[in-house]
């Protein structure tokens, strides 16, 4: 069996790539892109652990003693799912107005 | 409580309701009616109020009489006006022979004073106002006279003071005269600030400023407690002696108003105001505002030797000072301003030695003969065409002749000339100065009787002066004035030339005047002479003020017969020396009369007020611009305006300016300052726990 250790190194990995991308990408799709990589980084971790440490307190019942870690990531998807509809939805608009959608670009909205 | 006394509240009520007919109706009327109609019928208007005023004095006065000697006094009570535990003010007046004693001279000198001003004010445009004015202040004088607590008081008391600067400021159109009304009202200030203290340590020692008790203000009377309070506070230091602060306090309010020792200065320039305004303020209310409510605080005065002494002190010095400097005036109105100084400051002299009840039986006298005097000099302003410098005058007799014996009436009892009024009060109150040795010791009781003679001496001769100088001298100066070429309009006043004859006012003017001489002529011996003549007749006005003011002074001496003889005798002689004096001075040798031509020596001097108007004018005025500058230049616009109004926003611009980089609008800014601060964060997490 794959150690802990293992999961998270790529974990982390994962939601460095991430983060980076969305530091220094100018694109917003490659952004969302980004974003989806360090949430993809988190449920890989969030699943790893619910493997190696289940729930010590719960009885026998599966869903409270695995589970509890999957479900978080089924909701993680689905949270994210809406926010890049949303998100894409903003794109569209901004691209329809302004013909492009280089994020810098968007900073006219700044204080 | 006696609700037979409820007739008292008409007597500031019709005032008031004169006071709002005038204001409300008194302009439409004039235009309405035209001038002379509406002018006859607003005067008859506002005369009426003040005498039917008087009348419900004189009914107030039966029922006093009526009323029992041990408890000589009712407390009407209309309304709560404020009560704020522990403080409690009914909005109450009192009827006791004080204060019906002063409403009827309010109201009877004062309604004189308004038939006067009938004729006087006839040509002014601004009639309505004048009477507005005039009816206010006597609702307010009236307010001061009947309240039976000191804050009620106060509300006269400014009443008079806000009314007096309307009116001496009358005439606003000319800035000398208002800037006149500014001076009594800024001045008078000053004494309030006294009176205002009193007012607050009162009720701080006591609890209470009601003067006598009634169920409305809790059975409170600070009159009637003062003694048994104020004796706990015999060396207490905790709240500074209030047995001398409180009278000192309301000492300073009362040189305020009837403009004593360093606080005299508003009044010779209140002659600003018309003619009538100086002899309502000067005779009837106002100024007398100061003595009363001395006298009607008496109890709380008596207590302090040193405070008696203060106001004996002050009041003497008034006097002899007022008088000096009114030998040094040529108008013939500032002339008799200095007199009421000098008169005011013989009243406070009274009440400095206990002797109250004679300090107000002078200002009953004073409120006839003074006002015979200034409405006298009005008649002879208006006869010689608004013209008030008395080196102007001359040989007036011969053309008003009325004026004329009305003023001689009043010169003379000024004087202190028997039997006129004016002798009866001021010879009682030299003989009470002069049995004041057990107060005070007896060379303070000589030094004020000598004061006190010589001021006689120095009346009798300036007002000598002043009557010489307007009608007994033979040549008619005004004939020497540089001709005149004006145009013959009805309607301005016109100006005195050589060729103008002096002519006896109205009826309405001088049926006043004469009364009033009446009244200066047997006002005295009516009320006080008997006792003085034959033991068998009363002393009335003492004996009907005796309830409120006359207490026995313990160390005042009672003089023997032959020795008030004596003084007297003293008085009368000096009175003559100071006539005669003036008579042979300004028969021989005219002096100062010389028109156009500046005095010089001590006239000048006394003229100057011995330069105490200039030094006050110097060292507040001035120096109190100066720092008023320093304040606005430093404090306002350096402290105020350069560092808090406006530093403060520039300080909040610049940071906004400093920090505004770092909004650049970029997501990825913000997300590495994001994953900057996690880091930190973790970081800090981190070591803490290694740390551990």
């Amino acid at each position: 069996m794959v150690p802990l250790s293992g999961y998270l190194t790529i974990s982390a990995f994962l939601f460095t790539l991430g983060v980076l991308g969305v530091i220094i990408k100018r694109n917003p799709i490659v952004v969302f892109m980004c974003i989806e990589l360090m949430l993809n980084a988190v449920n890989l971790s969030l699943v790893a652990f619910a493997r190696h440490h289940p729930n010590p307190t719960a009885n026998a019942n599966l869903a409270e003693t695995v589970l509890t870690g999957h479900m978080f990531v089924i909701f993680v998807m689905a949270v994210a799912a809406a926010e890049v509809a949303v998100g894409l939805g903003i794109i569209m608009a901004i691209y329809r107005v302004r013909k492009k959608i280089d994020v810098d670009d968007m900073s006219v909205l700044r204080g | 409580m006696n609700d037979s006394f409820a007739i008292v509240w008409w007597v500031p009520g019709l005032a008031l309701l004169g006071f709002l007919f005038q204001a409300m109706l008194g302009k439409w009327l004039v235009d309405r009616l035209g001038a002379a109609l509406g002018k006859r019928l607003l005067g008859t208007m506002a005369v009426l109020p003040i005498a039917a005023g008087f009348v419900i004095s004189v009914i107030l006065l039966q029922k006093v009489l009526a009323l029992p000697e041990t408890a000589k006094y009712a407390v009407q009570t209309l309304f709560t006006w404020i009560d704020v535990h522990p403080l409690l003010v009914p909005f109450e007046v009192l009827v006791d022979p004080l204060s019906v004693v002063m409403c009827l001279v309010v109201t009877g000198v004062g309604g004189l004073i308004h038939v006067y001003a009938t004729g006087y004010m006839a040509d002014d445009d601004d009639y309505p106002r004048f009477f507005t004015y005039f009816n206010l202040f006597i609702a307010f004088m009236l307010v001061l006279v009947l309240a039976n607590n000191l804050v009620l008081m106060f509300v006269g008391w400014e009443g008079v003071g806000l009314c007096s600067y309307l009116l001496i400021g009358f005439w606003y159109r000319d800035v000398f005269n208002a800037k006149c009304g500014n001076k009594a009202f800024i001045v008078n200030r000053v004494g309030d600030w006294g009176f205002m203290l009193g007012i607050f340590l009162v009720f701080v020692v006591f609890g209470s400023v009601s003067l006598y008790a009634s169920p409305e203000n809790g059975g409170r009377s600070i009159l009637q407690e003062a003694p048994d309070v104020l004796a706990q506070f015999f060396g207490d230091p905790s709240l500074g002696n209030p047995v001398f602060w409180i009278p000192i306090l309301l000492f300073i309010g009362a040189m305020g108003k009837s403009a004593q020792g360093p606080l005299y200065l508003w009044l010779p320039d209140a002659m600003a105001g018309p003619t009538p305004v100086s002899a309502l303020i000067h005779a009837a209310t106002m100024v007398t505002a100061g003595v009363y409510m001395v006298s009607r605080c008496h109890v709380l005065f008596e207590l302090s030797t040193e405070a008696m002494l203060l106001v004996a002190v002050v009041g003497a010095f008034t006097a002899l000072f007022a008088a000096t400097v009114a030998f040094g005036q040529f108008d013939i109105k500032k002339v008799l301003a200095y007199s009421t100084v000098s008169q005011l400051g013989y009243m406070f002299l009274a009440c400095g030695v206990g002797a109250f009840a004679t300090g107000m039986f002078h200002v009953v006298t004073h409120a006839f003969f003074k006002a015979l005097l200034f409405l006298g000099s009005g008649a002879v302003i208006m006869a010689m065409a608004h013209e008030q410098d008395m080196r102007k005058f001359g040989n007036l007799r011969k053309y008003l002749p009325i004026t004329y014996a009305c003023m001689v009436c009043g010169w003379l009892a000024i004087s202190g000339i028997p039997p006129l009024a004016g002798f009866w009060s001021k010879d009682e109150i030299l003989a009470k100065v002069f049995g004041a040795g057990g107060m005070f010791g007896d060379n303070a009781a000589w030094a004020l009787y000598a004061i006190g003679l010589g001021t006689a001496v120095l009346t009798a001769s300036y007002m000598t002066r002043m009557m010489w100088m307007t009608f007994v001298q033979k040549d008619e100066r005004w004939r020497k004035l540089p001709e005149t070429h004006h145009h013959d309009d009805a309607h301005s006043h016109h100006e005195l030339d050589p060729h103008h004859t002096p002519k006896e006012p109205y009826l309405c003017v001088w049926v006043p005047v004469a009364v009033l001489a009446l009244l200066s002529v047997v006002g005295g011996i009516v009320l006080a002479g008997g006792g003085f003549i034959l033991p068998a007749f009363p002393h009335y006005f003492e004996v009907f003020t005796h309830f409120s003011v006359a207490t026995e002074i313990a160390h005042t001496a009672h003089l023997s017969v032959p020795l008030e003889w004596l003084l007297a005798g003293v008085s009368v002689l000096g009175a003559v020396v100071g006539i005669a004096w003036s008579i042979r001075s300004y028969r021989v040798q005219p002096q100062d009369q010389e028109l156009g031509v500046e005095v010089e020596g001590w006239r000048a001097k006394a003229f100057a007020q011995w330069g105490y108007d200039g030094m006050i004018t110097r060292t507040f005025v001035d120096q109190g611009g100066r720092f008023a500058v320093v304040l606005w230049r430093w404090f306002d616009a350096g402290l105020i305006d350069k560092v808090f109004v406006n530093g403060i926003p520039k300080l909040i611009e610049t940071v906004g300016h400093a920090i505004r980089p770092l909004q650049t609008g970029y997501v990825r800014g913000y997300a590495a300052a994001m994953l900057f601060g996690v880091v930190v964060i973790i970081g800090w997490v981190f070591l803490s726990a290694v740390a551990r």
